[in-house]
């Protein structure tokens, strides 16, 4: 009875389904059994709490470990959710039923899509959000996930064993060691730690390791990785100071109010919690001379900013902004952190400066005058490992049925700021799950934890669905990245890696038009119910419902067809340019902004009224006939894409020594680092030619005989152990 | 007696050029000789990253000269995708297609023109049993360079084709299950040896003035996308400065304009072949006959110390520092004058492409930005005394000369000297009709993108235009990849948190 004594307490989260843990903790007969699941997810953030509600709802005995049961949910350091590109992942990450839109429609203290004006591909859905709220409501749905475990517990390694030989890698995880020495085995394991590995806090000259450096169990599971070969990179980041509410003057300050009505996340949410008129304004400021006079005068005083590891191209501090961008004035967005939070989340003030200097510099700022500092801004670094050493369904290449996901593979939150927490001190006593006590807490008041942003929810989902996968044997899900935000971002990661936490934006994005926040679940919702099972039945009717109404919608609106001077007489304040006699259909002419389906409807009330109905249908129908057009060519270009991906490469190669096929010295190394799984990710790593590629091809179809030749031999005996699973976990 | 003293008005447009009293200026305008088109044709040069770009596979219908390069006595010319027939009978203006996998002799003839190209053998490979496994067609043609280049302009005219990427037949091959694997290790080292070639050629060329313009073109379209793409995803939380689309806009505008008259100049053919054209222009009586009789060292235009003694367009071919080029004299530019003069005043701006906009963009464009290339000569220097005060110092980069003395015409000489190596690059190297076909589908295909690119609209769909048209100009140039985007996006603006 391992687990009465040990390091936690077991969680029950689904009372109704499995009642696995407390059937066992209850019953003497069972012990002394050594506790099995399918999948097991170490970090309770936001990637962990995605990867672990994925897990389980595509069928996986899941079980979440997490430093403390009552700091699941806590938000990172920045107290908002989505934006410009991240509002696409969010959507994309509710088309997969994840979490945290639903959560966000249920927490939120202002609303706003951003980018209104500039076209629906590119609406950034954003919203400030209510911590203690967050935190309730994702405690409530984490610990009423049916099939979904959650214990306390700090893990000390990883367990590992012979590889399977039906694939590469050193060998596979099959469970972990928790610091009291207990085991815990499972099929699979996602590792959600966020900046666990030499995390270092700056503040001005001091600096402090982020939790507990001589820590035996994190150094246990950071040795083990690095013992097996991974390959660490270091970045460093930052994070404002908390200012006290009361102690700004807001009447000076340009006010922004929030969208009215409110656009929810989820598409299965019509409305969010509060009404407009409840919610919270931001405000504005800007800096000033005497800002940039103070951050220059003491840059003598200021470590990090001279420290040479290596910081992200944009502007990660204040201090950054008036070192490349001198003379100018910068804004501050004021930022509410709660309901009944007196805390303001100075977004665009991120510094390392020495304490007493930060008030100083923060009440020269106008509106700040009197303004106190609550808690310090200070700066991160921290080591991550480089994220060409996993697959697209983000296992690692070297430990079998391993996965990581968030933070660790080198991705930043919403703003840097909501990565970078997690490996300051608070973060850790709140994330980093092998810490199972914290000495070191160097901030006074533990505002921040979790992994943060969207990054790394969106790597959640995605890892949850494929260590459930990889247990039941199917193939993995892997997006495209001509399928979804989700897709570009960890192809991007997986085949060029990162030198600075990566943030999502719609411009590194090739088919921005066709991967919209409006049709995510068309894109997304199909895929994920038939081939990752990770959908509920009634999300996946509702997009199957939208998806059958879209084109009947749209057929129906090209097969109306007006000569220009009717349409001009049914819809007066359009003007149709057209110097051709040619019929207009109604399509083209709901191509025109002051055109919608309504103004169209009113014209041709047969056989459209009905498309009118349902509001979301009829804005979607507008957005898919203003980008027509364009679709089509992309749709050509897309396919083309996807034929490349459709391209496996075998995943057994040994690119460093197999002979049969000439690649130079240079291409073999690139390859053998990133290990592309397709001819498509393949010929996207700078440095591959096209004759390596056609070289490539030719591997392809080896595998492709080879295969073929496969299925004919007879069934082995693992093929029919596999079979004989499946029926067992069917029944 | 050249140089009387009697001062130019400074015309309107020119306000803030307002010139110290006794100079005068000319503005001398290079214009690019269409043939100088030379830029490899094949592979991207060095970039895989770009997925914007067109995917091999997709449904487009390829061509490329599948003969080796230079000249031969037939070479072969091949298609492969859904509009071969169609591209067939287009050319070979016939209503049915020849007998399939039978050799036909038949007259290829450019669709636009009607102008005959070549009696050529053709042969009809329908998919699947052809070389790729599409529909196929092969021209074998008579193997001299304006034939090739003739019926590969031809193709590229034919909507739905486009020119071959390095490996892009093979590739279509192998996906149809055309080659066997001894087969492809042999393309392989074909399409790698082509590329090599190609990339060699490629740096060869990209010192010439087609790369320098198509390079510069890339990098200012770069910049327009990146400032768009950053006001996409920065504009709402991050100031970005004021007016960074409209910025964008003018970029885009003035490349639309470098574009199209490039290709209208491509396009028109026959227009000095042989030469750079050189256009003198200016206030009246500031000496422009007299510097084009000096170039030209013999009495092309009559001078005078009236005002207005010039009234047409007078053109010589002169030997300009090595250089065939073609020197126009043109009319001085006033108002209010007689009807002859005006006309001449006319046909002076039209023949600089309305020199209002010449001369304003003096100050504001480096020359390497067009092809419309200026030097601004202030002449009678002799006027100026020693002790005096110089040209206003906030001109443009100007030369000074003085006609009378011929003092500051060797500075003069080796300043035209450059500006036409750089217009006409080195002649000998290299032939540029096999590329230029290649050439022509992008460059016309970047401009029919930017028409699309409409700011005030969804900014989405015109960044999309706008990304369209890098691709076409990277395919030229090479990069084109998205980090480029967001290394000038940081680099030009505060973007942080």
């Amino acid at each position: 009875m391992f687990y009465l004594r040990g390091c936690g307490r077991w969680v029950a989260a689904s009372f109704t389904k499995q009642q696995f843990p407390l059937v066992r903790l209850s019953s003497d007969s069972a012990a002394p059994r050594t506790p099995h699941f399918d999948v097991i997810v170490i970090g309770g953030g936001h990637a962990g709490t995605e990867a672990a509600t994925a897990a389980a709802r595509c069928g996986s005995r899941t079980l979440l470990l997490t430093h403390r049961v009552d700091t699941i949910g806590q938000m990172s350091c920045n107290p908002s959710f989505g934006g410009i590109g991240k509002g696409h992942l969010m959507r994309e990450v509710d088309a997969l039923d994840g979490l945290c839109s639903r959560i966000c429609d249920q927490s939120g203290v202002h609303y706003k899509v951003l980018n209104r004006r500039k076209g629906p591909a590119v609406w950034g859905l954003r919203a400030q959000i209510d911590r203690k709220l967050y935190k309730q409501n994702m405690q409530k749905e984490i610990l009423n996930t049916p099939l979904l475990t959650v214990q306390e517990g700090a893990v000390e390694d990883l367990i590992l064993t012979e590889p399977e030989p039906e694939h590469t890698g050193k060998c596979r995880v099959s469970g972990v060691v928790l610091v009291d020495g207990s085991t815990v085995y499972a099929e699979s394991v996602i590792l959600t730690t966020g900046t666990f590995l030499r995390g270092m806090i700056v503040i001005g000259l001091e600096m402090h390791p982020a939790g507990r450096l001589g820590d035996q169990p994190s150094i246990g599971l950071a040795q083990t990785l690095e013992k097996l070969g991974f390959v660490v990179g270091r970045l460093k980041t930052g994070t404002p100071p908390r200012i006290a509410k009361d102690s700004i003057n807001f009447s000076i300050l340009n006010k922004q109010t929030p969208d009215n009505p409110s656009v929810p996340f989820s598409f299965t949410n019509e409305t969010v919690w509060i009404k407009p008129e409840d919610q919270l304004p931001c405000y504005l400021t800007y800096t000033n001379p005497r800002v940039d006079e103070i951050v220059l005068n003491n840059l003598h005083l200021n470590s990090h900013v001279k420290e040479t590891t290596r910081g992200p191209r944009y502007c990660p501090s204040i201090e950054s902004k008036v070192l490349r961008f001198p003379n100018r004035l910068h804004q501050v967005w004021l930022e509410p952190e709660g309901m009944d939070s007196d805390l303001i989340y100075p977004q665009g003030l991120s510094m390392t400066l020495p304490t007493e200097l930060q008030e100083k510099m923060i009440t020269c700022i106008r509106g700040l005058e009197k303004a106190k500092v609550i808690q310090p801004g200070y700066g991160v670094q921290y080591d991550y490992l480089d994220p060409r050493q996993i697959t697209p369904s983000l296992e690692t290449h070297l430990v079998q049925r391993l996965f990581f996901a968030g933070q660790i593979n080198g991705t930043t939150g919403y703003e840097e700021a909501a990565a970078q927490t997690e490996s300051c001190p608070v973060a850790r006593l709140e994330c980093s799950d092998m810490i199972s006590q914290v000495q070191a807490i160097l901030l006074p008041q533990p505002s921040v934890a979790g992994t943060a942003g969207m990054h790394h929810n969106t790597q959640g989902v995605i890892a949850g669905i494929n260590a459930s996968l990889r247990v039941s044997r199917k193939p993995p899900f892997v997006v495209s990245r001509t399928e979804g935000y989700i897709g570009v971002l960890i192809d991007d990661l997986t085949t060029l890696g990162t030198s600075e936490p990566y943030r999502m934006f719609t411009s590194r994005v090739e088919f921005r038009l066709s991967l919209r926040p409006d049709n995510a679940d068309i894109r997304l919702t199909l895929r994920g119910y038939k081939d990752a099972g990770c959908v509920s039945q009634q999300r996946y009717e509702r997009a199957c419902w939208m998806k059958s109404s879209l084109e009947e919608g749209i057929s129906v609106l090209k097969s109306i067809e007006f000569s220009s001077s009717k349409w001009k007489n049914l819809i007066p304040e359009v003007s149709i340019s057209t110097s051709r006699s040619l019929p207009v259909r109604a399509l083209d002419v709901l191509k025109y902004e002051e055109v919608d389906m309504d103004s169209l409807a009113k014209a041709v009330p047969e056989p459209l009224k009905k498309y009118t109905k349902c509001r979301e249908l009829a804005e979607r129908l507008k957005i898919e006939a203003t980008y027509e057009s364009v679709l089509f060519h992309q749709l050509q270009e897309i396919k083309g894409v996807q034929q490349d991906e459709a391209l496996q490469l075998p995943k057994d190669i040994d690119y460093l020594t197999i002979r049969d096929v000439s690649l130079s010295h240079e291409v073999r190394e690139k390859l053998h680092f990133s290990r592309p799984q397709t001819i498509g990710a393949a010929s996207r790593i700078p440095g591959v030619t096209p004759a390596a590629i056609i070289n490539l091809l030719r591997f392809v179809k080896t595998t492709q005989q080879r295969q073929a030749a496969m299925n004919e031999s007879p069934k082995t005996d693992q093929c029919l152990r596999n079979a004989d699973r499946l029926q067992e976990r069917q029944l | 007696a050249v140089n009387k003293a009697e001062e130019p008005q400074n015309p309107p447009q020119l306000g803030h050029l307002a010139i110290i009293k006794p100079l005068v200026y000319l503005t001398l305008r290079l214009s690019l000789p269409d043939a100088l088109i030379r830029l490899p044709s094949g592979s991207r040069l060095c970039t895989r990253r770009s997925s914007g770009a067109a995917a091999p596979g997709s449904g487009a219908t390829i061509f490329a000269l599948s003969s080796g390069q230079g000249r031969c006595g037939i070479a072969v010319i091949r298609t492969s995708g859904p509009s071969s027939g169609h591209a067939l009978q287009i050319l070979t203006a016939a209503r049915d297609l020849p007998p399939a996998r039978h050799a036909s002799l038949r007259l290829l003839s450019d669709p636009r023109s009607g102008e005959p190209l070549d009696r050529a053998l053709v042969l009809w490979f329908p998919g699947p049993r052809s070389f790729t496994g599409e529909d196929c067609v092969e021209f074998h043609v008579h193997g001299g360079p304006a034939v090739v280049s003739g019926v590969l302009q031809a193709l590229g005219s034919v909507p739905g084709l486009r020119p071959a990427e390095a490996g892009e037949f093979t590739r279509r091959a192998f996906a149809n299950g055309k080659l066997n694997l001894t087969e492809v290790e042999g393309l392989a080292d074909l399409i790698h040896a082509e590329t090599e070639a190609q990339r060699r050629q490629a740096l060869r060329q990209l010192d010439g003035e087609l790369g320098h313009l198509c390079r510069g073109w890339a990098e200012t379209l770069t910049k327009a996308l990146a400032h768009v793409e950053a006001y996409i995803d920065f504009g709402e939380d991050d100031n970005l400065e004021e007016g960074v689309l409209e910025q964008a806009d003018i970029e885009v505008r003035a490349l639309e304009v470098a574009l199209g008259a490039h290709l209208r100049d491509a396009r028109r053919g026959q227009r000095l072949r042989s030469g750079a054209h050189v256009v003198v222009t200016g206030p009246p009586n500031a000496g422009k006959s007299s510097l084009v009789n000096l170039l030209s060292r013999k009495p092309v235009s009559i001078v005078s110390p009236e005002p207005g003694t010039t009234r047409d367009v007078l053109e010589t071919p002169v030997d300009l520092a090595g250089f065939p080029v073609l020197l126009s004299d043109t009319a001085g530019l006033r108002e209010g004058v007689g009807p002859v003069e005006q006309e001449g005043v006319r046909r002076a701006r039209e023949s600089c492409n309305f020199l209002a906009t010449v001369v304003a963009s003096v100050g504001a464009q480096s020359p390497s930005d067009s092809s419309q290339r200026l030097l601004l000569v202030l002449n009678k220097s002799d006027l100026l005394s020693p002790e005096g005060p110089g040209p206003r110092p906030d001109l443009p980069p100007h030369l000074l000369l003085s006609c009378l003395t011929g003092e500051g015409l060797d500075g003069l000489l080796e300043a035209l000297r450059k500006e036409l190596a750089a217009v006409c690059g080195d002649p000998s190297t290299g032939s540029p009709l096999l590329t230029r076909a290649r050439h022509q589908h992008h460059l016309q295909g970047c401009l029919d993108a930017l028409s699309h690119y409409k700011p005030s609209k969804d900014l989405a769909l015109a960044a999309e235009a706008l990304r369209v048209a890098r691709g076409h100009l990277t395919r030229l140039t090479g990069g084109g990849g998205t980090e480029e985007i967001l290394d000038i996006i940081f680099r030009d603006f505060c973007v942080g948190k």
